[in-house]
């Protein structure tokens, strides 16, 4: 067992232990060596808490959130791609973010790479060393598609588009993605019924949607059935936000969207922001 | 909840300045009467229940209802990806339309009865009616939705209470030539190569499936393939979404796929482009088969194709110069009257060039159903054992009937499905129908119901009062796919654990309990109660499954053969050796579609399936997300004609053919050549297989579903037209 797992089974059973927090949502390792995630209530199953491979837990988190009552507080074993999708929805007032405690580990170099991850680690990590992130536009993946004339980009874009059989995986998986209505289900932009999509309504609009939320955790890439490189697209949306106004979706806790620009540059008010957002964890008093 | 709703409640909650942006997200609710917990939630890995892909489904269960659907990223098929069928999974099963207890036809409507009551009622009708008409009297429609054992104690309760062989199942309607064909060409009737392998494939030939849509995470494979390089060719009458995505489409004239396959290796003969090697070492007949060829030309083949003769030879080039060529096919290669011999055109095509028996290329018929490989396997066909083992072989019957307790089994063959429902009512008097709704799935359902209709009994064990239900004496309920456990086998040959995540509503059994309380009943003895147990009984009588028992399969399952408890499983056949022991050249005999347009029906009708719905839609149509894709009926005309007939985007258009008729509405779109109507079969309003050609295909009795005459027009609506 490595010691990142052991840090983080360890953190687990104190918490639980002194009852700090009433369930832990990890992946776990069954008995048939299969991982999957789980919502675990009893420190019998801390052993079998595992941190690979991938496997974004942010919207399970806000999910059994959600689906509590105001006093269960959970802890998510996750990695800085989950820490940030979970401060981004908490930001966004999605849930009463005092209730979670973030149980964070380091991604390797290994998986920051596979990821194309700027940031493989959450802001104070319980586990693990916190490494340099990965270019996304040095990699190959990326710029492979970035490159040429205007002509030959959109035909490439056109092609890898039109594969979409309209899954809404890219939605379904995306912790970010919690509209009600989702701009893909309001009949102003989407044709039901038609594969492939159209390019710009389906996908360019949930590009932009995004924009200023995208954590860029890679979720909606993994779900694509049919490999369109959506984080690339995603990619493109955040460093231009990064340029115009070096705002960094899922980062600064007290700082809004610029896309929310009101002229008014004092912090959000009306809700407290958790300690966990510069922390690992929350100071959670009863 | 509106957004205007949640500003109203919860104005202080929102941060200043944020409200033109989270108004759409709405925030937290504040739960009355909380729980410090949140109680159950449950993750279970299991199996989806609509395609051949057989796809990991990790359904999410909270207080014993499902509540969502997720994808299985360790999952060995889809690998943490779902088409939206998939994602939706959950979403009929507590839907309200669910059957909870047996019900008795009383008149035109249906009472209640308890379950002792309805297995002894199915028990006795069903052996009066052997009794008094004798043994082929009684019949049995098994299901390619329902798990490999029920399947196998469904074929094993009619085989042994009632010694008459007529079981059989919808690949009757779907794959029954690729057995056939592929049992004679190769030895062995499935998909050769593994999904995962369609990605190492450098030339993909595509005929006849539109995986993007009815297959679409297999598709990814394809997709992946096409990311390192490979050549995607689609042959396809109607411009699919897989042709969309292809380097070529050819739009070949509905029903001449022979004549191109022939004209593609009689170019292969000719420019020697054929692998001498492979053909000497593992293939016997082919001096008979060139005899044959020379029968083919090229430009014969562009004149009844529509193909020009330089893209024939460019793609059979392709084909055969490719280090790893895949053909892969499905419904438009089967379902035609000359079903079987269209297969066989692929297997040997394969043979010719080569490209079978290795890693990535190979031979992949999609097949449709999450278990129609499985319930294939297990024997719900009237020729075979569980096995394929032949009914006609004499020490085969004596250890199955020893197996199954009883004295002996018969070694006539049984009808298939398409011959026991044309039978209903003479031949066969009683009818057991598990999970099948031929009222919608077979050809021509007006005679379906005519011939249902006269049954002197009809048992129908479904999930939902299908429209085959209604019209049944006794409807047994039974569970989905959520519900129980089992075993399902998906188009790569790999049998796949179903999990048991919550109990099937009100008094309704998983079929395989209904099946042990009838066998039971009908004095054939089940000795076991699980799945798991009935699986090890498979396994001792079926040697390429030897090696399957659900613990094995937890992790990722196992591909047959695996005939002992140390074998991995085999990810592709025919290496060194075909099946049969020499791949064998068949000459594929063509039958032009029996149907074709004329005068009074000028339009090529065709019929298939959509992203959105499955088959019958019993279950999508009930799935809120994928009903709100498609709700209603519809059939696509090329533009050209619609103008024609005066027809615009959403009218209605009555559809006819020497069957019936349907009204449905119009899309109108170039996906379809000009002249071809296409209408998609899953919906009960207007049911494209009222209109359907019931011949069959003499060798596999497939109903020609691809291609008849269609008349089109305009439906007058209030008397103006």
């Amino acid at each position: 067992m490595s010691e990142l797992i052991h840090t983080i089974r360890e953190k687990s059973q104190e918490l639980l232990a002194a009852g700090r927090v009433d369930g832990i949502l990890c992946l776990v390792r069954d008995r048939f060596d299969v991982v999957q995630p789980r919502l675990i209530f009893r420190a019998e199953e801390i052993g079998s808490i595992e941190t690979s491979p991938k496997w974004n837990l942010a919207k399970l988190a806000l999910q059994t959130i959600r689906q509590s009552g105001p006093s269960f507080r959970l802890a998510v074993v996750c990695r800085g791609c989950d820490e940030r999708a979970l401060l981004e929805l908490a930001k966004r007032n999605q849930f009463d973010a005092t209730r979670i405690t973030v149980l964070g580990y380091t991604c390797s170099r290994e998986q920051a790479e596979s990821c194309l991850c700027v940031r493989p680690y959450p802001e104070k990590p319980l586990a693990g060393e916190k490494i340099e992130g990965v270019d996304p536009f040095a990699d190959p993946r990326v710029s492979a598609l970035l490159t040429g004339d205007e002509g030959k980009r959109m035909a490439r874009w056109a092609g890898l588009l039109s594969r979409c059989i309209k899954c809404y995986g890219c939605r379904n998986a995306c912790p970010i993605c919690v509209c009600t209505p989702c701009k893909l289900e309001d009949d102003l932009w989407v044709e039901r019924a038609v594969v492939p999509t159209e390019l710009i309504p389906y996908h360019l609009i949930r590009a932009f949607h995004l924009s200023d939320t995208c954590v860029a955790c890679g979720a909606c890439q993994d779900a694509c059935p049919v490999g369109i490189p959506l984080l690339t697209l995603q990619l493109l949306m955040r460093r231009r936000l990064q340029e115009r106004y070096a705002y960094e979706a899922g980062l600064e806790a007290d700082r809004k969207s610029p896309l929310l620009m009101d002229f008014d540059h004092a912090s959000p008010a009306g809700f407290e922001l958790p300690a966990w957002t510069v922390s690992s964890e929350a100071p959670h008093e009863r | 909840m509106s957004a205007e709703s949640v500003r109203e409640r919860t104005p202080r909650d929102l941060p200043r300045g944020m409200s033109e942006k989270t108004e759409d997200m709405v925030p937290i609710e504040d739960r009355s009467g909380s729980t410090a917990c949140c109680g159950e939630v449950r993750f279970v890995r299991t199996t989806c229940p609509y395609c051949g892909t057989g796809c990991g489904v990790i359904l999410k269960v909270e207080g014993g209802r499902l509540t969502r659907t997720l994808p299985d990223r360790e999952h060995p098929v889809s690998r943490g990806t779902l088409c939206v069928k998939g994602w939706s999974a959950h979403e009929f099963v507590a839907s309200p339309d669910r059957l909870t207890q047996p019900l008795l036809r009383d008149g035109d409507s249906f009472r209640p009865i308890p379950w002792d009551e309805a297995i002894a009622l199915a028990a006795g009708k069903l052996r009066e009616t052997a009794d008094r008409h004798g043994p082929d009297a009684v019949g049995g429609l098994s299901s390619a939705k329902c798990t490999n054992e029920e399947n196998y104690l469904f074929q094993r309760l009619i085989r042994a209470a009632f010694r008459t062989n007529n079981v059989d199942h919808c690949a009757r309607l779907c794959h029954a030539p690729t057995t056939v064909a592929m049992v004679q060409t190769l030895g062995s009737g499935a998909m050769t190569n593994s999904i995962a392998d369609l990605a190492g494939a450098d030339f993909i030939l595509v005929i006849g499936s539109n995986a993007a849509e009815s297959h679409p995470v297999l598709m990814g494979e394809i997709y992946k393939a096409i990311d390192r390089g490979a050549r995607l060719v689609v042959v396809d009458p109607r411009r699919t979404a897989v042709a969309e995505n292809a380097a070529e489409h050819l739009r070949i004239r509905p029903g001449s796929d022979i004549p191109l396959l022939n004209g593609m290796m009689r170019h292969l003969v000719d420019a020697k482009l054929y692998d001498e090697a492979f053909i000497r070492e593992r293939t016997e007949a082919f001096p008979e088969f060139l005899e044959y060829l020379k029968g083919w030309t090229v430009e014969g083949a562009a004149r009844e194709t529509g193909i020009p003769t330089e893209k024939i030879r460019e793609i059979a080039e392709g084909y055969a110069r490719a280090p790893q060529a895949a053909v892969v096919y499905c419904m438009g290669i089967t379902q035609h009257a000359c079903g079987t011999a269209n297969v066989i055109a692929v297997c040997d095509l394969a043979m010719l060039c080569g490209q079978v028996g290795k890693e990535f290329s190979g031979i992949y018929p999609l097949r449709g159903q999450n278990n129609v490989q499985g319930a294939c396997d297990m024997g719900a066909l009237p020729n075979v054992f569980p096995g394929y083992q032949a009914v006609s072989d004499p020490t085969l019957r004596a250890k199955f009937a020893q197996a199954w307790g009883v004295a002996e089994l018969t070694d006539r063959p049984g009808l298939t499905v398409t011959e026991m429902i044309s039978q209903a009512g003479k031949g066969i008097r009683a009818l057991y129908i598990m999970a099948e709704n031929p009222m919608l799935s077979d050809p021509d359902v007006t005679h379906v119901m005519h011939s249902l209709k006269k049954l002197d009994f009809l048992i129908v064990q479904d999930i939902f009062l299908t429209e085959t239900a209604r019209l049944a004496h006794l409807v047994l309920p039974g569970a989905c796919f959520a519900e129980k456990t089992g075993t399902f086998t998906n188009t790569e040959r790999r049998f796949q654990l179903l999990r048991r995540a919550v109990a099937p509503p009100g008094e309704a059994l998983d079929d395989f309990a209904i099946l042990c309380r009838l066998s039971r009943a009908l004095d054939v003895p089940v000795p076991y109660d699980t799945p798991a147990a009935a699986m090890e009984e498979i396994a001792a009588l079926c040697p390429a499954y030897g090696g399957i028992r659900h613990s094995r399969l937890e992790k990722a399952g196992l591909q047959w053969p695996c005939p002992h408890l140390d074998h991995p499983g085999t990810r592709f056949l025919h290496q060194g050796r075909f099946s049969r022991g020499l791949g064998h050249f068949v000459r594929p005999d063509h039958t032009p579609p029996q149907e074709m347009p004329d005068r009074e029906y000028p339009f090529y009708l065709s019929t298939g399936r959509m992203f959105a719905h499955y088959h019958t839609g019993t279950m999508t149509r009930r799935s809120p997300f994928l009903n709100r894709e498609k709700e209603g009926a519809y059939a696509e005309i090329h533009p050209e004609d619609a103008a024609r007939l005066t027809v615009g985007p959403g009218d209605m258009i009555r559809i006819s053919t020497r069957r019936g008729s349907i009204v449905t509405a119009a899309v109108l779109t170039t996906r379809v050549a000009p002249g071809t109507v296409f209408v998609p079969f899953h919906f009960a309003e207007a049911r494209a297989n009222v209109l359907t050609n019931p011949v069959l295909d003499p060798v596999s009795k497939i109903p020609e579903f691809k291609v008849c005459a269609a008349r089109v027009e305009k439906e007058a609506v209030d008397g103006k037209p």
